[in-house]
């Protein structure tokens, strides 16, 4: 009834090599995002970001990101995400940019998109697989999770395995 | 209504209210600096303006589109015009502006109006002979 709202962007981190991404932990994202919002919206936007922002879960396999915003105003941090254009970690400075794929309300709710989106990946993956093993891998994958009673974890971590088997 | 009812029925009074009646809001501002005999060409205080702007509400606010319609240079005091959207942004971010080339400086808005006719009178600074 009386509840603290709160708006979860499922957000995915593309970068031109693969392995950079594994270098990425959730507070060089948080930074980022919220120097991305301080240059954009200046004292204003730093402010808002501030108050109940958050990199809520980074899977530095995939470049799946959720971050936290307050309901009243993520739509102004939102626009300030295309102007991210790399990722400073460890010295390092990864090019990269991020993607939004879904908003929700909820972590649960993102992660039931994430879980269908996987799938629609793996479908899509099918045709382009280069070797045989590959394509059994991937095959062998998509029966797991269309399979009623198959954990989620176990088909995600298939799904993880086999992005870097694409690579 | 009979037609007899509308001839006796006396002049009614009438309140127009007027919503966003205009685009554009008006501010007639004046700009105090801590040493008196600095002078500032429209030029730069339209820049101090944007590094304002820019401060407080980042590249979107400084990208935010005001015009300098008048400039007195002696009492340093500006028109301003700003889209009646910007306008608290523009606002805010002049009562926020604190200082000038190290020198301590604050802005005195003396009107605002979404009409520019509304500008040229001030009972504030109306003097009665």
């Amino acid at each position: 009834m009386v509840r603290v709202k709160s708006r979860y962007l499922l957000c995915e981190l593309n970068v031109s090599d693969r392995s950079s991404l594994l270098l990425l932990d959730d507070r060089a994202v948080a930074a980022t995002v919220k120097a991305a919002v301080a240059r954009i919206h200046g004292d204003y936007g730093a402010a808002l970001c501030s108050i109940r922002f958050n990199v809520k879960y980074l899977n530095a396999h995939t470049g799946i990101v959720f971050l936290r915003f307050p309901k009243s105003c993520y739509r102004l941090l939102w626009s300030a995400l295309p102007f991210i254009t790399s990722v400073e970690t460890r010295g390092q400075k990864i090019p990269c940019f991020l993607n939004c794929l879904h908003v929700g309300g909820t972590i649960r709710t993102c992660q039931k998109f994430l879980i269908r989106y996987n799938k629609q990946q793996l479908h899509r993956m099918l045709p382009t697989c280069k070797t045989k093993e590959e394509e059994n891998q991937v095959r062998k994958a998509i029966l797991n999770c269309s399979l009623t009673g198959g954990s989620r974890e176990a088909f995600e971590d298939e799904f993880e395995s086999d992005e870097d088997e694409e690579e | 209504m009979s037609p007899t009812d509308k001839k006796d029925k006396p002049a009614v009074y009438q309140r127009v209210v007027l919503k966003n009646a205009s685009p554009y809001h008006y501010m007639k501002v004046c700009l105090v600096l801590e040493d008196e005999s600095t002078r500032l060409s429209a030029v730069d205080l339209k820049q101090f303006i944007i590094s304002g702007l820019k401060s407080l509400y980042g590249e979107v606010g400084a990208a935010l589109t005001f015009d300098l319609l008048k400039y007195d240079e002696d009492t340093l005091t500006a028109f301003l015009r700003v889209y009646s959207r910007g306008l608290v942004k523009l606002w805010s971010s002049l009562t926020l502006l604190g200082s000038y080339q190290n020198q301590a400086c604050a802005f005195r808005v003396l009107q605002v109006s979404p009409f520019l006719l509304a500008l040229t009178g001030n009972s504030r600074e109306l003097q009665l002979d």
